[in-house]
């Protein structure tokens, strides 16, 4: 396919486009919009290798943080699995905690909370919605989003719309149908379903009896048009595609929905019939562009399973699909813009070799986009698996089995027109865990697979600040309070705010 | 050539000691760390009984805690081995083996180290896990299994050939790679073929570096840690060296890196030919 005919025409925001956010960070994306960037510019290309610790706060768990803070008037929410901090943005300072109790759902992360009004959102591990009174932490309802006894659970950022709390759930184990539910801010009423594979129960000739698809990441929304876009999910069975023939919409797809009554407007299926567990979950990034002299409403996503698409988010149509890592599992791009699997790369009984891998070529880490520079800037991974599947290995669930072979973290900076990778960051090590945020100074904020929490100079990759706080497993973002900015950086089971020295 | 165990396979006085130094190259994990999924369940080291409140505790505390990557019935999830079918946990006695792995972690190979888990979750857990492989025991055709004969589709006669135009720069049938068959089969060389990882996903062989000082002083050893901003040896005397990358000039040998390059050559017949040529190897 060839490169987005875009060139040469300059990004032109259009009028009424949720605006980057800049004192608080107060969304999982910190804006509608899912490009992760700031307009703070007091930490800077000059000043950021002076950029050094304000506060510390430790979660005192075993597991590392994985969640974007969100940051609202001064007070920073972090989320664990069954855990909610409410932390002063200042100090670092615990005002409250909420813990859930225990339960046997998964725990292994969770991204983030929802504010709105004097409410914080929290999904939980055992598919519950809980709203707290978001000073004084106290409960307000407490709803279950699906059953967790079936094989759901629940790490999703809840996305509110108006007076919808839009909320997903995972479920990889179990064939259960995808499903995205709005409930009531204020009372915690189901307001409406949107099932991306039927409902328990029923078939319909898109899916082909694929269940699963589920929407586990947060979408992002586009005020005008007044739709939300979000990511689905691989369908199950996971390896076994040959018990669910066709394309298995709407698995592995960007869906387009009406947020008042969650009604799909338009769908385009970035993996169709995926037996690589590859699903479409990643960020769809809202970008307006010129094209031809016309303003366009563009949508991004680099998807795991290694391509980077551009749609018109309008309509949906694809404007272009182009790999950005290692890909040996398509036989080119159909007409429509989607892969086309080759039948040999699906998991058989003696073994495919298949990159990427199981992981992906992203996943969840948030990637961000600059528009000073037009990059579209991912964490991407060369991986390599080897995938199997037999009849043996039945229909429910992963029905199948398959090993990362090799995988190589690398940051990779995407001129958002053509895919083009403009320059690299090695991130030594695999696949890295964590996001990225940009600055309109021109900073990039990530960490590496290593040990390293990074600055780099967003023109070019080049490194300007590091500070070894351990793995770093969440996407960054950055705040001001009382004229200081702060970046705030997971590392290990800690939460880090950085900021310029304070003169005297 | 010099093999340093992984830390959580240094047990003293165990059979897995033993299989470290009797492995491929010097430098091979024990086969209790190879792909578990390729062999049939092993029997247990110790019959063990647990009592049922224990498994069902170990149920909900694996799940939350362990599910999503062995999964929840502990066979194997997103990522992480069958456990029904790992000699570790069939040579564990009262979470004498799987105990250290839960604490310590895999960092490399994605698992986490729970290092604060109290003695009485770990022994649920324990519970729950030996109580499935005892259950496995008995089945047939796991959920993940990967059989020797599933995997020998291939020519070897073909995959002779491959082998001496691609791999024969650093490996030899009579040499390192001598009686590799009888060591390793089926799934287990097919992945240590791919791409060589010992215990918890480590290189088999770690690459060496030789660090130049601004002074001119040379330190040569294996790479004991290396990122961006650190390298990190062991050098000949078994000391830990490190420096700042910005002030050392580094160069390293990765003998494993032909390995990443050969994954984007291989068509999947080569992989088959090659590893029913290694199978040959007895």
């Amino acid at each position: 396919m060839q490169p987005l005919r875009l060139t040469l025409m300059a990004l032109a925001p259009l009028a009424g486009m949720a605006h980057a956010q800049t004192d608080g960070w107060p969304t999982y994306h910190g804006d509608h919009t899912g490009r992760r960037h700031s307009e703070l510019v007091e930490i800077t290309p000059d000043n950021v290798h002076t950029l050094a610790l304000a506060w510390a706060f430790q979660t005192n768990l075993a597991q590392q943080v994985k969640a974007t803070p969100i940051v609202v008037d001064g007070i920073v929410y972090l989320s664990a699995p069954d855990n909610l901090w409410a932390i002063d943005a200042l100090s670092g300072r615990q005002i409250w905690r909420y813990q859930h109790p225990a339960n046997d759902a998964f725990h292994i992360g969770h991204r983030g909370v929802a504010v709105h009004g004097r409410s914080v959102f929290l999904s939980t591990p055992d598919a519950h919605l809980l709203s707290f009174d978001r000073f004084s932490g106290a409960l307000n309802w407490n709803v279950e989003i699906a059953d967790s006894s079936r094989g759901y659970w629940a790490t999703n950022a809840p996305l509110v719309i108006r007076d919808h709390v839009i909320v997903g759930v995972s479920g990889d184990f179990d064939n259960l149908p995808g499903i995205l539910r709005s409930f009531d801010a204020a009372t915690g009423a189901a307001k409406w379903t949107f099932y991306s594979t039927p409902p328990a129960g029923t078939r319909d000739s898109l899916a082909g009896g694929a269940t699963g698809g589920q929407m586990w990441m947060t979408g992002t929304y586009d005020p005008e048009l007044d739709l939300l876009y979000v990511g689905t999910g691989n369908p199950t069975p996971v390896l076994n595609g040959g018990s669910r023939p066709g394309d298995n919409k709407w698995t592995c797809s960007i869906v387009a929905l009406d947020p008042d009554t969650g009604e799909q407007k338009w769908g385009f299926q970035v993996s169709p019939h995926d037996t690589h567990d590859w699903d479409a979950a990643e960020v769809p990034v809202l970008v307006d562009a010129r094209i031809d002299g016309a303003p366009r409403r563009l949508l991004l996503q680099a998807s795991r399973n290694g391509y980077y698409v551009v749609l018109d988010r309008v309509t949906g149509d694809n404007l272009l699909t182009t790999p950005f890592a290692a890909v040996n599992w398509s036989l080119g791009v159909d007409a429509k813009g989607q892969p086309i699997p080759n039948p040999d790369k699906e998991p058989a009984r003696d073994g495919r070799l298949v990159a990427p891998d199981e992981v992906g070529a992203t996943n969840y880490r948030a990637p961000s986009f600059d528009p000073a520079t037009e990059l579209l800037i991912v964490s991407a991974a060369d991986a390599y698996g080897v995938y199997f599947y037999k009849p043996e290995h039945g229909e429910y669930g992963w029905a199948g089995a398959d090993y990362t072979v090799h995988s190589r973290g690398e940051l990779r900076a995407l001129d958002f027109r053509s895919g083009e990778v403009r320059w690299r960051h090695d991130l030594y090590g695999a696949a890295g865990a964590a996001g990225v945020l940009t600055t309109a100074s021109g900073l990039t904020f990530t960490g590496d697979s290593a040990n390293s929490a990074l600055a780099l100079r967003t023109s070019d990759g080049t490194t300007l600040w590091h500070a070894g706080i351990g793995r770093v497993g969440n996407s960054p973002v950055t705040y001001e309070l009382d004229g200081r900015q702060y970046v705030l950086i997971g590392g290990g089971s800690g939460l880090y705010a950085f900021a310029l020295p304070e003169l005297r | 050539m010099r093999s340093r165990a992984p830390f959580h396979l240094i047990v003293p006085g165990t059979a897995a000691v033993v299989l470290l130094v009797a492995s491929l190259a010097g430098a091979q994990p024990p086969r209790s760390e190879e792909s578990p999924a390729a062999r049939p369940v092993p029997p247990s080291a110790t019959p063990q009984n647990y009592v049922p409140e224990l498994v069902a505790a170990g149920r909900t505390r694996f799940a939350a805690s362990c599910g999503f990557c062995h999964g929840p019935d502990a066979t194997g999830g997103s990522g992480g081995t069958d456990l029904t079918r790992s000699e570790l946990v069939a040579a564990d006695v009262q979470g004498d083996r799987i105990g250290a792995v839960v604490r310590a972690g895999r960092p490399e190979a994605g698992m986490p180290a729970f290092p604060a888990l109290a003695a009485a979750d770990l022994a649920t857990i324990v519970a729950f896990v030996q109580d499935q492989r005892a259950k496995a025991e008995g089945a047939v055709g796991g959920r993940r299994s990967v059989e020797v004969a599933d995997v020998l589709t291939g020519d070897a006669r073909a995959g002779r050939r491959y082998f001496e135009a691609n791999c024969a720069r650093c490996h030899s049938a009579s040499g390192d790679l001598a009686g590799v068959a009888s060591r390793l089969e089926g799934l287990a060389l097919l992945r240590r073929m791919l791409y060589p990882t010992g215990a918890g996903n480590v290189p088999a062989r770690r690459p060496t570096a030789i660090v130049t000082t601004r002074a001119g002083e040379t330190a040569t050893g294996e790479v004991a840690f290396r990122d961006e901003f650190t390298i990190a040896v062991i050098d000949a005397d078994g000391r830990y060296r490190s420096w700042r990358t910005d002030r050392v000039t580094v160069a390293v040998d990765d003998p494993l890196g032909a390995h990443v390059e050969q994954l984007a050559r291989y068509t999947d017949a080569a992989m088959h030919d090659v590893l029913a040529y290694l199978h040959t190897l007895r």
